[in-house]
């Protein structure tokens, strides 16, 4: 019950039982997930007292139906951060094997393959073959190391975003590099899932890939690795995410868009972007840079915004309910409002929102796009690709 | 002459298909080797597997004990270690099925003979015994030689070798006494069990859309699912969906499952391990799509797409529907 | 219910790519990722949740080089309680009869109720290793176990058959049972599982220390050699549609309008 002493640590005590969390949560009217509920059971469950009826932690599977987008933790009027504690609990149930077979084989995945679909490493950067990029782990030096992260690797849908990200850096002369196959998971939704073991490793063997090949700065396409490196790595690297990077750019002057893009776009604020790195204001300065784009908001936008279901190891982990997935209410909300673009910045959100826009048979009233995609766009005529 | 040795299986009151491939792989080998093809048949009341057997072979060896009425590797083992040890046949043909799998290793043990398992082809060079074997899970064929013996014993690969009608052999069909002294008494065949069959019938659809190890989660099993669907057909799988519990096991296609023979067979994420392909190599049309281009799928397959399958199915499941309406 | 349980460290090669090695005897492993063998795992979850309804103890035994100390962690993080490792040069080229000889060697003289193993491996699909072991010595034993009861002295258990039948069979303690896949569902063996059980007994024996002689073992001891390995010949191959995944698409389509399936 090693994980049992983490729990204490965290700040749950002071746990009024306002309901807060469980009233925020985008999964609870879904699930049995109740955060509140869940403070009260841990505080029984680290002290000496017993619940009536007894309590069973193992039981309660509805605990890997969190997606860790962290609106308990930001609503929370007295800083308790439930999320910590769920991924606390996670830990605890890991630790008895009691995780659903699509987690545990993502999980198996990471450690064998280093990536959660548990696909050859020697594939990791077959996206790449046919573009102009550097390689790290060949002795190619560069200022700026872009860490694909493991969905743009190897998801098809989202490889098309990592080739944008490349073919914009090449068109504005950036000078960068990848780790190629040496890349592995970064560790985000090891950690979120409470593998603390896994992640130790994870994070031991990134930060000396990273030491190796002496880099400095890092640019992510996924708020999950950005998330990991920043915030879970015990340690102060330079890392940016696209978004931050981009902003720069044009902040600089560095970056201007020759094309315009005459589309009505939204944007869905991705979880570890927004709520759990307050970064709101960069991805809508690069979409209102481009020319001819209008920008509408989503009725939940910002620290309001509403999770998409992809994050908390949900990639692996699907829920069956009757309401549907959180990522068909959006879609609708985004045809509502207006949009041609549902525009996004997060591989999970690009997957599942364009999973949404299918199931709910809109296609042809709304398209998923990356914001490196309409950044692609706007720089580039189709006639003058840049590899 | 040397003899060699068939040993007949059957199950439920009939002859199982495997006996009859051994025969045909044996007289190639027997007339070869000049040696006399024997059908080895154990079992109680078994005459007319008997008759049906001397079609096939030049001799019947029938053993006939209550005991063995029922497949029991220990009493099949002490009849066996006894008729082997007395004729000394150049080679024994057991099928690799769960029959041969629980028998021929213990038996090989006892004699003190070689054995190779799960063969799909076999040859004598000179004395020596050459087999041919997969591994790998069939991305890989091993040629393996045996130990010189005087005496072979092989398990052979179920539907790897064709049974062909012969003219009638003839063969002499000898009642040798059981061997059996004693009651067998460490393992006792209590009684067969078929598990409830579900809803569908994999068996008698005329479109399957089957699944396998390459479907990541549950939720492509969706997208697969709408294929299906859209198709008219059902959703079939391969073993490790079956293990991982995302369809019930009479979904399953294979040796250990269904064999089935639809009009159209769409294997997704399918490698195609033997078990896989003998339960449904005998489909109309096939069409396969995996990623990796060496998968053993692709050499039963009429068409292939070596393509990522979530790029592919929900595509082809639009153009269906398109065509639909 | 004291439990022993032998398992194998192979390269998973279900999804990969496989190449031959320059030798023609081995395929090249640099590449693979090895862990242990799929039926083995469900073996060894199939012991621990046999010692945790009947108390007890659970041996995982292998026989491999210093890589398979990885497999052995794995078996004993999820509840084996004790590990050995027969390891020596000597053992190379052993099929699966001399490999059954050496857990032979070993197991004879351990106490134990029951000897799991799985039904085959997914490397050399022998399938076996357990049948062998079993006749050396001396016990009965079930292949392609599907389900396990245990009854006063005996075992009640489903052998898989072909066509989806099962066959009920009992047998007398102490026997070998030989495990199928989805017998039960091997629970995650986490990271932090994988560290405790560092802390457990690991034993590592040689060919002297199981009394074995070098012909007894190795190719000299084996019931075959391999004496190549290749790519099966392509008899037949589906055509590969290409093009992207639209144009695959229409294909498919055309192709079964023109059968009338659709």
């Amino acid at each position: 019950m090693e994980e049992l002493g983490a729990i204490k640590k965290l700040n749950f005590n002071v746990c009024m039982q306002c309901g807060k969390c469980t009233g925020s949560c985008p999964v609870f009217p879904k699930s049995k997930l109740n955060p509140r509920r869940l403070m009260l059971e841990t505080a029984y469950l680290i002290s000496p007292l017993t619940m009536h009826p007894p309590l069973n932690i193992y039981e309660k599977s509805e605990i890997w139906d969190c997606t860790t987008c962290s609106t308990c933790s930001y609503r929370c009027p007295r800083e308790v951060e439930p999320m910590d504690v769920i991924i606390g609990l996670r830990g605890l149930l890991l630790e008895q094997g009691r995780v659903p077979s699509t987690l545990g084989d993502a999980l198996e995945g990471v450690y064998k393959y280093g990536n959660p679909w548990g696909i050859s490493r020697s594939k990791r950067s077959d996206w790449a073959q046919d573009l102009k990029v550097k390689y790290v782990s060949e002795g190619e030096k560069a200022e700026l190391l872009y860490f694909v992260g493991c969905a743009a690797a190897y998801d098809s849908r989202a490889q098309e975003v990592a080739r944008a990200l490349v073919k914009n850096l090449n068109t504005l002369g950036i000078d960068f590099s990848i780790l190629g196959n040496k890349e592995t998971c970064c560790g985000n939704e090891v950690y979120s899932l409470g593998e603390k073991g896994l992640f130790e490793i994870l994070v031991e063997k990134n930060l000396s890939l990273l030491d190796q090949y002496g880099i400095n700065r890092i640019l992510t396409t996924s708020p999950h690795c950005f998330n990991a490196f920043k915030n879970k790595y015990g340690k102060d690297l330079a890392v940016q995410h696209y978004t931050q990077y981009f902003a720069d750019l044009i902040d600089k002057g560095k970056l201007k868009f020759p094309q315009r893009v005459e589309k009505v776009v939204t944007y869905q604020d991705p979880c570890f972007l927004g709520k759990h790195n307050d970064i709101y204001d960069e991805p809508r300065k690069i979409i209102e840079s481009i020319p001819g784009i209008k920008l509408v908001e989503l009725n939940l936008s910002r620290g309001r915004s509403v999770c998409c279901e992809g994050g908390g190891g949900r990639m692996w982990y699907d829920i069956p309910g009757e309401r549907g997935r959180l990522a068909e209410t959006r879609v609708k909300e985004a045809i509502d409002v207006g949009a041609d673009i549902l525009a996004v910045a997060c591989p999970f959100c690009l997957l599942t929102f364009d999973d949404a826009v299918k199931t709910t048979g809109n296609e042809d009233k709304i398209q998923v796009m990356d914001i490196m995609e309409l950044v692609a766009e706007a720089l580039l005529s189709s006639n003058e690709q840049v590899i | 002459m040397k003899e060699l040795f068939v040993l007949a299986e059957h199950r439920q009151g009939e002859l199982r298909d495997v006996t009859f491939e051994m025969l045909t792989k044996g007289m190639e080998l027997s007339q070869k080797t000049n040696a006399d093809l024997t059908a080895v048949l154990l079992g109680h009341n078994v005459q007319e597997f008997a008759k049906k057997l001397a079609n096939h072979a030049k001799k019947v060896l029938i053993i006939d004990d209550a005991r063995l009425e029922n497949f029991n590797a220990e009493a099949y083992q002490r009849v066996l270690f006894h008729l082997i040890s007395e004729r000394k046949p150049s080679l024994t043909l057991v099928g690799h099925t769960a029959f041969g799998v629980d028998l021929a290793p213990s038996l090989a043990t006892e004699l003190n003979l070689p054995l190779a398992t799960d063969c799909i082809d076999l040859k004598f060079e000179g004395e020596k015994l050459v087999v041919i074997r997969q591994v790998y899970g069939g991305k890989v064929n091993v040629k393996a030689s045996l130990r010189k013996s005087d005496s072979y014993i092989l398990t052979l690969r179920p539907a790897t070798f064709e049974a062909q009608e012969t003219k009638p052999q003839g063969g002499k069909i000898v009642k040798i006494a059981s061997p059996l002294s004693e009651d067998i008494t460490y393992k006792r065949f209590i009684e067969y069990f078929q598990p409830p069959a579900g809803e569908v019938d994999i068996a008698t659809a005329d479109i399957i859309v089957a699944i396998g190890r390459g479907i990541k989660d549950t939720e492509n099993m969706l997208v697969v699912e709408k294929l299906a669907e859209a198709l008219g057909g059902v959703l079939a799988c391969s073993r490790p969906i079956v293990d991982k519990g995302w369809l019930p096991n009479d979904r399953q296609v294979g040796t250990s499952g269904k064999i089935v023979k639809p009009k159209l067979y769409i294997a997704i994420g399918i490698s195609g391990q033997f078990q896989h392909i003998s339960g449904m190599k005998n489909s109309d049309l096939i069409i396969a799509i995996n990623k990796d281009s060496k998968a053993p799928i692709f050499r039963t397959a009429d068409y292939g797409v070596v393509e990522d399958l979530f790029k592919v199915v929900p595509s082809l499941t639009d153009k269906i529907l398109e065509e639909k309406h | 219910m004291n439990v022993i349980v032998c398992v194998k460290h192979v390269p998973e090669t279900a999804e990969a790519e496989i190449a031959i090695h320059e030798s023609r005897k081995r395929i090249k492993t640099e590449d693979l990722v090895f862990d242990i063998n799929e039926w083995d795992d469900y073996a060894v979850e199939e012991a621990v949740l046999l010692k945790e309804k009947l108390g007890g103890s659970v041996t995982a035994i292998t026989v491999g080089s210093e890589d398979a100390d990885s497999t052995l962690r794995k078996c004993l993080a999820r509840g084996a309680d004790k590990a050995v490792r027969l390891t020596d040069k000597a053992f190379e080229g052993s099929d699966s009869y001399a490999i059954a000889k050496i857990l032979y060697k070993i197991i004879k003289d351990l106490p134990f109720d029951l000897i799991l193993t799985g039904a085959q491996a997914g490397d050399d699909g022998c399938a076996q290793v357990g049948v062998v072991l079993a006749e050396l010595l001396g016990i009965p034993h079930v292949t392609m176990v599907k389900k396990v009861e245990s009854v006063e002295g005996h075992v009640k258990v489903n052998r898989e058959l072909e066509g989806g039948l099962e066959e009920i069979v009992e047998a007398k303690l102490p026997v070998l049972l030989a495990v199928q896949t989805g017998i039960n569902e091997p629970r995650y063996i986490s990271i932090m599982g994988i560290r405790k059980a560092m802390k457990k007994e690991m034993k590592v024996l040689g060919l002297k220390d199981v009394g074995l002689t070098e012909e007894e073992v190795g190719e000299s001891g084996s019931w075959i050699t391999v004496e190549k390995m290749f790519i099966p010949p392509v008899e037949k191959e589906a055509e590969i549609l290409t093009g992207g995944v639209d144009e695959i698409a229409t294909k498919i389509v055309e192709t079964l309008r023109a059968k009338g399936l659709i």
